[in-house]
């Protein structure tokens, strides 16, 4: 009973079998975008001094530095290895202490400790290098000072050489720029942690969980867009809402842009400006979404007018019922009552959302987001800055990044966060819908 | 502002508290706005998330859906908002692409503000025209109402409503407070 019809799109059963519908899945896979302060994370530098002493010595003198600079321990230098063998250096570095090392061999003539080291000169000295403390923290003059005034520098001929270097400021986000890092700058520790994201695994696991049906309600949500395209009544921009508990998935809402739609639902005649803002393929999902819920719940809210004066034209306003076939045949009480706005569901649109439709996903508590194109001069979720915006025109963006927002992940400031990823298509003809890109999806 | 500047925005923003009024009277998180063309109102709306299980049915929102009911969308380019409440990221966003001319707001909305309380949506580089806001119009009637609304929700022991922050962050009772420090709920960022 479930055999589509020509003409219909799905399928009446819950959960949805991906194959009874009459899309054709999109082939690709998902990347996680990276949030703000990743992005800050990855670019961040700051200046340290290092220094370079025998082994024996590195401990004493990195106590000696943590007395001698009390502000060391408000800076967070925890993914930077502190003692270090030459070895295990980026290799510009490994070029430029071995050619400035200081004959520390003298040294076993006049100091006890060298002596133990050493054993009578039969054996190299081993040499650490030690990242002492950022520059901000102390001048170089005043860190040789103290220096100089403690083992295995006072009383010798030797005296410190104080080398200063670039280091990451802040930790990596995962094994694999730890180890680029350590490769460029130093030495880093990685704690299989992300303090400026969602942690690694919890981001692998849910990708695994939503990446078979990814490319599938994709091209649902490119359906939407090309039926309402169809009819004039928006751009090629769609979206689908997806319920997905264990291998159970429920298609909550498709909706595809209708900002060309107007009161009595046909198209209006000039398209010129910004449309009907409020009729975005997000925001009419949402909306959707708010209105099954309505339904299936056992008390009624009350009318609509209740709302300072709200007369019934207004409604038109939102285009969150059904304007073509697709969403339509979505538009059924496949919702459990109870539920609240669209926490725990997953949100699919062609198009990296506008900043209203960006927060419009975070204030409805979606728990993930997977959009195909980015939109780098209207998109709300990617993080990535404009590359310059000392061009003179202030309101200028760069079309190859982006606005900087990274809406989806910015807990200290915004008090929700979701999982969000672009889709990297693997076909030819799955790239992107014929849309603008001054265009706000 | 001179005197007489400052009459004209109150006037209007006595009419957003108004909203607000009503949005604390329906359990709805008391955010009111004005929408106003030539010195007349072509708008009102209150916040209306909680009753709609929609949680982008914000006053500013409500109130465009009426104006665009009504008027062509480039009515709103010769259009001022007054609003309580800082508008929010995507309501500051909706604004700026319907080229709103001015916004007006009573305190600034450090949760999800969009015009200088979290982010500046109303100045940053975009494609859209930018445009000018003035906050602290009345702000401590607009505190006062979030103040009231939490202590009454807290009352009636419901949690599961959309306000500015997401769930209260204790559930003992909660005692009304009416002194406004000047850095409590809202900090002037921009």
């Amino acid at each position: 009973m479930n055999t589509p019809q020509p003409g219909q799109h799905l399928v009446s059963s819950d959960p949805v079998k991906p194959q009874e519908l009459t899309v054709v899945p999109q082939r690709g896979h998902l990347v996680a975008l990276k949030t703000k302060d990743e992005l800050r994370a990855a670019l961040e530098t700051i200046d340290v001094y290092v220094i370079e002493v025998p082994a024996t010595y590195a401990g004493a003198i990195l106590n000696i530095v943590k007395n001698a600079i009390p502000d060391l321990k408000t800076v967070n230098l925890q993914h930077l290895r502190r003692v270090v063998q030459l070895e295990f250096l980026p290799e510009h570095l490994q070029k430029k202490f071995s050619s400035s090392t200081q004959a520390w061999g003298r040294l076993s003539t006049t100091g006890d400790a060298i002596g133990e080291q050493n054993e009578g000169g039969k054996r190299p000295i081993e040499l650490r290098y030690l990242l002492i403390a950022p520059t901000s923290l102390i001048s170089s003059a005043e860190l040789r000072e103290c220096l100089m005034q403690n083992h295995p520098f006072l009383n010798s001929e030797i005296s410190p050489h104080v080398h200063t270097i670039p280091v990451p400021a802040l930790a990596p986000t995962s094994a694999e720029q730890a180890a680029k890092w350590t490769q460029e700058y130093w030495s880093i520790s990685y704690k299989n942690t992300n303090p400026y994201g969602p942690h690694p695994s919890l981001l692998a696991r849910a990708a695994a969980d939503i990446e078979s049906h990814a490319g599938t309600w994709l091209a649902l949500a490119r359906t939407a867009g090309e039926e309402t395209k169809a009819q004039d009544l928006g751009e090629e921009i769609g979206c689908v809402i997806i319920e997905k508990t264990g291998n159970e998935k429920k298609i909550l809402a498709v909706a595809g842009d209708a900002r060309w739609c107007s009161m009595d639902g046909t198209p209006v005649p000039h398209k010129q400006g910004p449309g009907n803002v409020m009729a975005h393929a997000v925001m009419r999902a949402i909306g959707m979404v708010g209105r099954k819920r309505l339904r299936v719940a056992d008390t009624n809210p009350g009318p609509e007018s209740d709302s300072g004066g709200l007369n019934v034209a207004s409604v038109n306003v939102y285009c969150d019922t059904p304007l073509t076939p697709i969403e339509s045949d979505f538009f059924t009480d496949n919702i459990a009552p109870g539920g609240y706005l669209c926490v725990d569901l997953d949100i699919y649109v062609t198009h990296e959302p506008c900043v209203m439709c960006s927060m419009a996903i975070l204030h409805s508590r979606f728990k993930r987001c997977v959009f195909g194109s980015r939109m780098p001069l209207t998109g709300g979720l990617t993080a990535e800055m404009p590359k310059s915006q000392e061009d003179g025109q202030e309101n200028s963006v760069d079309a190859v990044s982006g606005l900087g927002y990274g809406i989806f992940w910015r807990p200290s400031e915004l008090n929700w966060k979701f999982l969000a990823w672009e889709w990297e298509s693997e076909s030819e003809e799955g790239g992107a819908l014929s849309v603008d890109l001054s265009i706000q999806a | 502002m001179n005197d007489q500047e400052k009459k004209y925005h109150e006037r209007f923003m006595r009419e957003a508290i108004k909203m607000a009024e009503l949005a604390l009277a329906s359990d709805e998180t008391p955010v009111g706005c004005v929408f106003v063309k030539d010195g007349e109102i072509i708008g009102r709306g209150m916040n209306d998330t909680n009753r709609s299980l929609n949680g982008t049915r914000h006053a500013e929102f409500i109130a465009l859906a009426q104006i665009l009911a009504e008027h062509p969308i480039t009515v709103l380019k010769k259009t001022d908002l007054y609003v309580t409440v800082e508008p929010c990221v995507m309501c500051a966003s909706a604004l700026r692409q319907y080229g709103i001319r001015a916004v007006y707001f009573g305190c600034w909305n450090e949760r999800f503000g969009g015009t200088g309380g979290v982010l500046t949506v109303h100045e940053d580089p975009g494609v859209d025209k930018p445009y000018p806001v003035v906050g602290g119009i009345f702000r401590e009637e607009a505190i006062m109402m979030l103040r009231k609304f939490y202590v009454q929700e807290n009352e009636k022991g419901e949690h599961n409503h959309l306000s500015l922050a997401p769930e209260p962050r204790q559930k003992k009772t909660r005692e009304l407070k009416t002194d406004i420090l000047p850095l409590d709920l809202d900090t002037l960022k921009t």
